[in-house]
Formats: structure tokens, sequence, C-alpha cells
């Protein structure tokens, strides 16, 4: 990952965060608001693959962790494992696709806000598991399905300054990875 | 990967063992507060935006919303004159009663800046903080009662955890007195509960509930928690299963709220 992919990512990363504290907060369906923040470690999956998924979700969550009254370091981990599955259960998928970034995005978001709610619960959070996951999953799911489209773009600005889509990770080698 | 579930695990248990929490409290401290500025000058930009996509989609909601505002405004209107000798009255029963909040507690009014910023907890987040004397552990006051408590508090802004998130838990009792419990938060779309009230312990429906103040509780006696709302005896359970409604209100009119500068006192 060069300075210059990094630097986009964080200001990617930034804009969202700014977004889902600021305008997204306030639309709610029964209560419940749309997470951008998966939607960075999936499109970054989509687009790279499974390692970059879960470096891009981890980074991510934990910039969202610290403005979040959630523990520190949660959505991180989550992150960090739906980027790698998304990664893993699309690799054999023709990633040209048009349905797959929604479908993704709509199922890998409400399965992430569900295990976010779970581990909050076994870390002793137990507010986090008395909520109503009908209407978190298909409010996230389906705000998830509809907002991937930008957040992809954005997603490919950032790891691919060069307009070319080549896998950043498996370009280099491991020991000279930044993580 | 491996390394990264790692880290995030260690900082988890950093975050939620009592004795390094301080470490990542003082990291969420300085991230908010370079954050907050930011955050603020972008909903000034762009609330109205917002507030479209949210007024099309709640549309039935805010139409019955203001039909109860407008009703709400006429019955106001006609205990305005009830008024004067009420608050007579009430500075009477304060006064007998003895609440300290009302009389010695100094307050700070926060507005609030941000609501449920997570799907997960029902908090909101108030622009004072440390800077302002708001500190972790202090009662937050709405018209109607406690709001809730703050569990996080930077240089300028502060997060409230309210009554009914799942983690909330405070105190209570009666007037009379007869009833003592726990106000149990069980999340925002769950009612709140009245647990530890032994079986057949007469209660009312309707009946106001205060915090009690016992035990170096988190809270100064006498604030108004929740209001009973129906109750049953199950055969063979040893407590009354009772649920409560928030005195205060808090799904819309949480707009200013003060927090009440109250530590307890510590337990001999």
């Amino acid at each position: 990952m060069t300075p210059r992919v990094v630097l986009r990512l964080a200001l990617v990363t930034f804009a969202l965060l700014v977004l889902q504290t600021t305008i997204v907060l306030s639309v709610r369906i029964d209560g419940v608001h749309p997470d951008l923040v998966w939607l960075l470690a999936i499109t970054a999956a989509l687009l790279d693959g499974p390692e970059t998924g879960a470096i891009v979700g981890f980074w991510a969550g934990l910039a969202f962790d610290l403005v979040l009254p959630t523990p520190l370091g949660l959505s991180a981990l989550v992150g960090c494992i739906l980027g790698y599955s998304t990664g893993m259960a699309v690799g054999s998928v023709d990633r040209r696709a048009r349905w797959l970034a929604p479908v993704a995005a709509a199922f890998g978001a409400a399965a992430a806000d569900m295990l976010f709610a779970v581990l909050g619960g076994i870390f002793g959070q137990q507010q986090m598991v008395q909520i109503n996951f009908l209407a978190v999953a298909l409010v996230v799911g389906l705000s998830s399905a509809l907002l991937v489209i930008p957040v992809n773009w954005l997603m490919r600005w950032a790891l691919f300054p060069d307009g070319v889509d080549r896998s950043l990770v498996s370009a280099q080698s491991t020991s000279s990875r930044p993580w | 990967m491996v390394v990264l579930l790692v880290v995030s695990l260690t900082i988890i248990s950093v975050d939620l063992n009592g004795r390094t929490h301080s470490l990542t409290s003082g990291v969420k401290s300085v991230a908010n507060n370079i954050f907050s500025p930011i955050r603020g000058a972008v909903v000034d930009v762009f609330s109205p935006i917002g507030n479209f996509f949210a007024g099309a989609l709640h549309y039935g909601s805010v139409q019955s919303e203001n039909e109860k505002l407008q009703a709400t405004i006429g019955a106001l209107h006609a205990e305005a004159a009830e008024k004067a000798f009420q608050q007579k009255q009430l500075r009477q029963l304060a006064a007998l009663e003895n609440i300290p909040y009302l009389q010695s507690l100094s307050t700070v009014t926060a507005q609030t800046i941000n609501e449920n910023s997570s799907n997960f907890t029902s908090t909101i987040t108030i622009d004072k903080g440390r800077s302002s004397g708001v500190d972790v552990g202090m009662p937050v006051v709405a018209a109607g009662g406690l709001v809730g408590q703050v569990i996080q508090s930077f240089s300028r802004s502060s997060v409230v955890q309210l009554v009914n998130d799942g983690q909330s838990k405070v105190g209570a009792n009666n007037l009379a007195n007869t009833v003592l419990g726990t106000v149990d938060g069980q999340g925002p779309t769950a009612p709140m509960t009245l647990d530890q009230v032994p079986f057949d312990t007469p209660v009312h429906k309707g009946d106001l509930l205060y915090t009690s103040g016992l035990d170096a509780s988190a809270y100064p006696p006498g604030i108004p928690v929740a209001r009973i709302a129906s109750f049953h005896n199950t055969p063979g359970a040893v407590q009354e299963t009772i649920t409560v409604t928030p005195a205060a209100d808090l799904h819309s009119a949480l707009s200013y709220v003060d927090v009440v500068q109250y530590q307890p006192v510590p337990s001999p």
C-alpha cells in the first residue's frame, strides 16, 4: 500500500465518519439508522480481496470506535472479520457482476451488525443484544445495498489512484506490507 | 488477519478493564475533542438536508406529533391559571420532602447535539464537557425527571446513557416509600421494568417513582425516574412483574438537559 493509497483511504474513511455522525444519524426508520462503516470493509474486499478488506475494515472500524459509545476495538474486530469474510465469500464469483455489490453489502452489513451486537453482549455490554434485530438487519441491510454504489466509487478512487484495477496486496511481498 | 484480530481483542480488553480504561478513554477524549468541532460545522451546513429526508420519511408521525403538540398547548393554557398555586404547593412539598437536588446542587444546562449515535445503545451526546464541570457519573435531568447518567466526558462534550438503555439501573421508591426497587432499562425499543419488588407489594398504576438515594447511590434522592405502567403477580414468583415508563420524555423533549453536579457519597 503506497502512502498515496493510505492517504486516500484515510480521507474516504473520514468523509464517511462525518456523514455517519451527521446526515445519516438523522435518517432513521423505526429508530434504526444506516451503518456506513461496514461498507468500507465490504467494498475494499470486493475490489481487492480478503486481506485488503480485513485491513480497511480494521482501521475504518477503529476510527468509528473513537466516536461511538460502544467499546473501543469492537467495530475494528467486526470490520476485520467482515472484510476478510466478504473477500473469501466472493472469491469464486465474477466481480464484474452488477448484482454482487448490493447483495454483498445487504447481507454483509446485516451480518456485521448482528455479530457486533453478539460480540458486545459477550464482552459484557448486555444492552447491545436488547435491540430489535429484525429492524436493524432490514434497515441496515437495505440501506447498505443502496449506499454501496457511491461508497464503491470512493473506494475504487482510494485503492486504485492510477485508475488500474490491480491487487495492491499481491503486488507486494508480505514483508514489505505496512501492517 | 490474525495480527489484526489479536490487536482488536487487546484494545477491547484494555477498554473494558477498569484499571486500564483511562488509557482508551483518554484516546477517545482526544479524538472527540478534535472531531466535535468538525462535526458541528458539518451539522450546521447540512442539517437542513438531513431534516428534509427525515421529514420525508416520517411525514405521518410528524403530522400526528404536531396534533399532539397542539393538544398539549391547549392543556397547558388551561393549567396556566393554576400554575402559581401549584408552584407554591410544589415549593412546600419540595421543602417537606427535602429534595436535595432542587435546593443545593448546582446544574449545568446543555444542548443535545447527537442522539443514539449507535444502533446498539440508548445515548445522547451533549455540548458540555469537563471544561464546564460535567464529569462521568453525574445525573442528567430534563423537565419530566431523570434522563440518565454521564458515561463519557470529554473536554467540550459528554455522552449520556439514557435510563432506558439496557445497562441502566436506578434505585427507586415511591413517595410513600412502600415500593422500593430498581428501575431497569431494557433497551430503546422495550419498556423499562421495576425489579426487586417483593411479591404482593401493593403498587398502583400511575404511581411516580423517585431516585431513592440509598447506599451511596449514583443519584441524589427525589428525582422522578419513572411511572408505573402495569403490574401483575405471577403465582410462585418471588417478585412482582412491573413495567414502567420514563418520567422524562426521552423521544422528543431532550433538546436541552440539565447535568446535576452530584457526586455520590462513598459508603462508610
